[in-house]
């Protein structure tokens, strides 16, 4: 059975609907409802496979992460070992370890960074969002256009003089100029993204709140928000990843003070040989935090990196 | 007449408005770097030798293009992205149709596959380094003993190709999410009256469903290369480019020229040039793209 | 309570050439409920907004009780709207959603609940006071819009195609209950509609508009009478007034076979223009069903049985012209002829239309 088309046409024929079909004919003859039992039992153990087959998928693409959290609570000397070491006592101690060198530093300022740069985002794209949505601006595609094209500027070709800019103006090893630069990285995906959220608020909305004596202010603050939040609340997380997981910034613009937790894991691998089972607490610190807001955000990812343009 | 038209100008302004901080702060913080980059790649200018610096036109481009080294990364950056895109893409719509079907724990099992997306790339690049890669403590050389291949040193004998597994692993779930919401907007009415037309399971993936995905994998294409091209952790982690420059990919080596080698009009050069690579092929795909997918309300 | 005048009004959308509404004048008296009404894209909603204020009057003025409204925002103009598609805030219960406008206008607490309770009394909707639009059915959404328009008590309603989206039974029913509710309200009221038999039925005047134009503004009956120009007696009345080429001779003009008798005015005017044919105008109910040779003669192409009455549709026999001409004829018989059969129409009352045939202009009263 590798034919790929079965999960497709089977999604359409859930259970509920091939009852609401039965209820509609008037009493099958017998021997049609047998035929139709055996023709659903043999359709459930071609499911079967197929969902134990997803299964299997899921978890191989979960098992390396898996794998790095539970290398976390071994013993270094657990951690190598051929064959791998699957049955051991957790310990903590390289989370102790981890954070007592230092690590916890690093995910404050992660934190901040995040934290701090996703609220301007916000701040500056939901106007500019509106702005190019219920409330159009002239020009709105080439306006859109201009903010996607940054997307499509590699950092790398702006990282010199950022660092040279940087330096000038004392900002190296800030965590400021993250901020700064952050913002700057997810705002037009923030931005197509929560216009397409409030482009599916009907335009007429704004104007009953107009009839209705609301000034333009009060119409979004009372009506138009209130509808997009959930949009606002997928859209910020998704900011939170991208921010959080940022590497290339970090790496040239901060040493020691502002250091962010991916960088703090480059100190892991040139120390003299590797420390498996602390390196891997420090990665799974290190990338907990966004994995969760990707699984809360997950509804809403699609949307997100794709500017909008799936929902 | 006037009095209508300066309203009307009034009301631009104030339609305006909002948008104005986002576009300056962009612009200040996206272009004005850029125009210095355009600017850096004239000069003669090594931080190695101070006082050194000085206007060369665009003789910088002429060395980044007789630079070997950087036709190979070149070379493999392109590898880099079209490898990772089109394996992501097979798989992820493999996956996304594995997906699209109710059973049991459906939830959970996207949440697993997307994982891998969601996890900071520094320490997945790590992880596949170590617990996956390693020679001797590795799990794809345990998994691969019983068939007599348990000891190959992954990262060094293959290193693009290790980075390439890194990539695919991490970018196939960020397919199947865009292939995915491809197949669950199929109207399934559609694909009832190709069954009431007598289309068998493989007619109609073919002939309704593959269309119907085409422009979101395209868009899952376009933009998985445009996130791509700034892969810049995968390589620093695993292979810092090694050896040589075997896996070194543009963004790594801008850098190693930059910040190693403080090369700084060469390395702008080769930004420049990414750039305008970067922009002629997307701009065209995306403006397509994002025709088919966007309705937009212009100003009335 | 408010008077309303268009006064040659213009609105021109953003990329268009042609005006959306073109030098729109109309005077509106206090507390009389005029319908819009014109095939779709004449500029109805258009019209109906640039009243509202959600659309620049780019030329011209609209006043209401004599204030210019150019320039002035739709917040401070006191008018209500009822949308089609209601527009009612998700997020907020039906009470929120009427009592908005109050809040918005710094209403005290239980003043604003007084009011919303009393209108929703009107409106049979005490029961739902509490819940979500999203859980509401069709009709009780409309009745909601409605709600949130009354409760304001405002100088001006202003209703786009507000019953569009309910299903036929339901709409004449919720027409003759908004009509009911504007006499007793008394606010002036612009309704905009595509259908002409709810203008007819709710209008005191109605306007007629075609591609911007203001066609005819006049009372149901004196549309249906004596509409100015064909398209206005072509798009008033169900079904549509027959209308016909037809050579004019010295009594009449010539349909089919025999002469059609005119007024002695219209021939009068006809001869005026020096012209030689005209359209000529006769509304199904004119006609009645006789046989062969007892009027014009014609041959059924089908009969639609509507219970009480029915149409009979036909062409004319005697027609040496390429495609014959159409006429339609309510007949109060069930079996007023078969398929194929000839029969003959039969003027009954009333007058028959006349209009240029080329300016398509009313001749003679
Ligand atoms: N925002 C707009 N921009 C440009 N042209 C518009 C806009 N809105 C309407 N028009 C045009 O103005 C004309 C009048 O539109 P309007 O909506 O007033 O028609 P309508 O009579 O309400 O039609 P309907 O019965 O279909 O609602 C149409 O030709 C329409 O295409
Ligand atoms: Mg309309």
């Amino acid at each position: 059975m590798s034919d790929p088309a079965r999960p497709t046409s089977t999604a359409a024929e859930t259970p509920r609907k091939s009852a609401s079909t039965e209820a509609v004919v008037p009493r099958p003859s017998t021997e049609n409802v047998h035929r139709r039992r055996r023709a659903h039992r043999k359709h459930r153990g071609v499911g079967m496979i197929w969902s134990a087959l997803a299964w299997i998928v899921g978890l191989g693409f979960f098992f390396p992460v898996l794998w790095m959290v539970l290398t976390a609570f071994k013993h270094e000397r657990e951690a190598y070992t051929d064959p791998p070491t699957l049955l051991f006592t957790p310990t903590l101690d390289q989370f102790q370890a981890v954070l007592g060198s230092g690590m916890g530093l690093t995910l404050l300022n992660s934190a901040f960074a995040t934290a701090v740069s996703t609220a301007c985002v916000l701040a500056l794209g939901i106007p500019a969002a509106f702005a190019l949505s219920l409330r159009p601006v002239k020009r709105t595609q080439d306006v859109l256009f201009f903010f996607i094209s940054t997307k499509m500027l590699p950092i790398v070709a702006v990282i010199i003089p950022l660092y040279v800019i940087v330096n000038e103006i004392g900002m190296l090893d800030n965590i400021w100029a993250l901020i700064v630069l952050y913002t700057a990285m997810n705002l037009p995906i923030a931005i197509w993204m929560m216009r397409s959220f409030f482009l599916e608020v009907p335009p007429e909305l704004l104007e009953a709140a107009s009839m209705d004596g609301a000034s333009l202010a009060t119409a979004v603050r009372r009506v138009i928000l209130p509808l997009v939040s959930p949009g606002i609340a997928a859209t910020a997380l998704i900011c939170v990843i991208f921010s959080w997981n940022e590497f290339f910034f970090a790496v040239n613009l901060t040493a020691v003070r502002a250091q962010t937790a991916p960088v703090s894991l480059v100190g892991f691998i040139t120390g003299e040989g590797l420390f498996w089972a602390r390196l891997s607490a420090a990665s799974t610190l290190a990338a907990l935090p966004v994995v969760i807001a990707g699984w809360i955000a997950q509804n809403k990812l699609v949307r997100g990196l794709s500017f909008g343009a799936i929902k | 007449m006037t009095k209508q038209s300066t309203i009307s100008r009034a009301e631009g302004w104030r339609r305006r408005g909002p948008l104005l901080p986002a576009l300056i702060f962009t612009i200040v913080v996206t272009q004005v770097p850029f125009a210095f980059t355009l600017y850096y790649s004239t000069q003669s200018w090594n931080l190695v030798r101070p006082g050194s610096r000085e206007f060369i036109g665009l003789r910088n481009y002429l060395y980044v293009f007789r630079d070997s080294q950087f036709r190979e990364v070149a070379l493999n950056t392109v590898i880099l992205i079209a490898g990772t895109v089109l394996i992501s893409a097979v798989l992820g719509l493999a996956v996304a149709l594995l997906l699209n079907r109710t059973f049991r724990g459906r939830g959970v099992v996207r949440t697993l596959v997307i994982t891998p997306f969601l996890i900071t790339p520094v320490a997945g690049a790590l992880l596949w380094k170590t617990a996956m890669f390693d020679p001797v403590f590795g799990l794809v050389n345990f998994v691969l003993q019983p068939l007599g291949l348990g000891d190959v040193e992954w990262v060094s004998q293959f290193p693009l190709a290790s980075v390439m597994a890194n990539l695919i692993w991490r970018w196939t779930p960020f397919m199947m999410l865009l292939i995915l919401a491809g197949l669950q907007s199929m109207p399934t009415d559609v694909l009832e009256a190709g069954r009431v037309d007598g289309a068998g399971p493989i007619t109609l993936f073919r002939e309704l469903t593959l269309p119907h995905l085409r422009r979101f994998i395209e868009l899952g294409v376009v933009l998985g290369a445009i996130y791509l091209i700034n892969t810049f952790g995968a390589v620093y982690m695993m292979t810092q480019g090694g050896p040589g420059v075997e896996s070194a990919n543009l963004p790594f080596y801008i850098y190693q020229r930059a910040f190693l080698g403080f090369d700084i009009g060469q390395a702008a050069a080769m930004g420049v040039i990414t750039v305008v690579a970067t922009i002629l092929i997307s701009t065209l795909a995306l403006r397509l793209l994002f025709k088919t997918f966007t309705a937009t309300r212009e100003a009335a | 309570m408010a008077e309303i005048a268009y006064k040659s009004a213009s609105c021109i959308y953003e990329g268009t050439d042609t005006p959306a509404v073109d030098r729109l004048t109309l005077e509106i008296e206090d507390g009389e409920f005029v319908v819009l009404v014109g095939p779709s894209g004449s500029g109805k909603s258009t019209a109906l907004r640039m009243l509202a204020g959600l659309e620049d009057i780019d030329e011209g003025t609209i006043t209401i009780n004599g204030t210019d409204m150019v320039g002035v925002p739709s917040k401070d103009r006191d008018i209500a709207m009822v949308f089609q598609n209601y527009a009612l805030y998700p997020n907020m219960t039906v009470a929120e959603n009427m009592g908005f406008a109050l809040k918005m206008r710094g209403l005290a607490k239980d003043e604003r609940r007084r009011k919303v309770e009393r209108a929703a009394q009107l409106l049979d909707l005490t029961e739902m006071l509490d819940r979500k639009p999203a859980k509401l059915s069709g009709g009780q959404r409309q009745r909601v819009a409605m709600g949130r328009a009354i409760v304001r008590e405002p100088q001006v309603f202003c209703m786009d195609e507000p019953l569009s989206n309910l299903d036929a039974k339901l709409r004449v029913q919720t027409r003759t209950q908004i009509a009911a509710l504007q006499r007793r309200l008394g606010a002036t009221t612009v309704y905009v509609t595509h259908d002409q038999v709810e203008a007819m039925t709710m209008g005191d005047r109605v306007a007629v508009l075609k591609d911007g134009l203001l066609q005819q503004f006049a009372t149901p009956t004196e549309l249906y009478d004596s509409p100015v120009n064909a398209f206005v007696a072509g798009f008033i009345g169900s079904p549509a007034m027959n209308l016909v080429s037809a050579p004019v001779t010295s009594e009449g003009v010539k349909l089919g076979g025999t002469t059609l008798p005119l007024e002695r005015d219209q021939l009068a005017e006809l001869h005026e223009h020096g012209l030689t044919s005209a359209t000529v105008g006769l509304r199904p109910e004119q006609l009645e069903v006789a046989h062969p040779g007892e009027g014009v003669d014609v041959r059924i192409d089908l009969v639609e049985e509507l219970g009480s009455d029915s149409y009979v549709h036909a062409h004319l026999t005697a027609d040496d012209t390429g495609e014959p001409a159409t006429l339609v004829a309510r007949s109060h018989s069930r079996t007023p002829g078969r398929l194929g059969e000839t029969i003959a129409f039969r003027k009954s009352h009333g007058p028959v239309h006349v209009f240029h045939p080329e300016t398509g202009q009313r001749l003679a009263a």
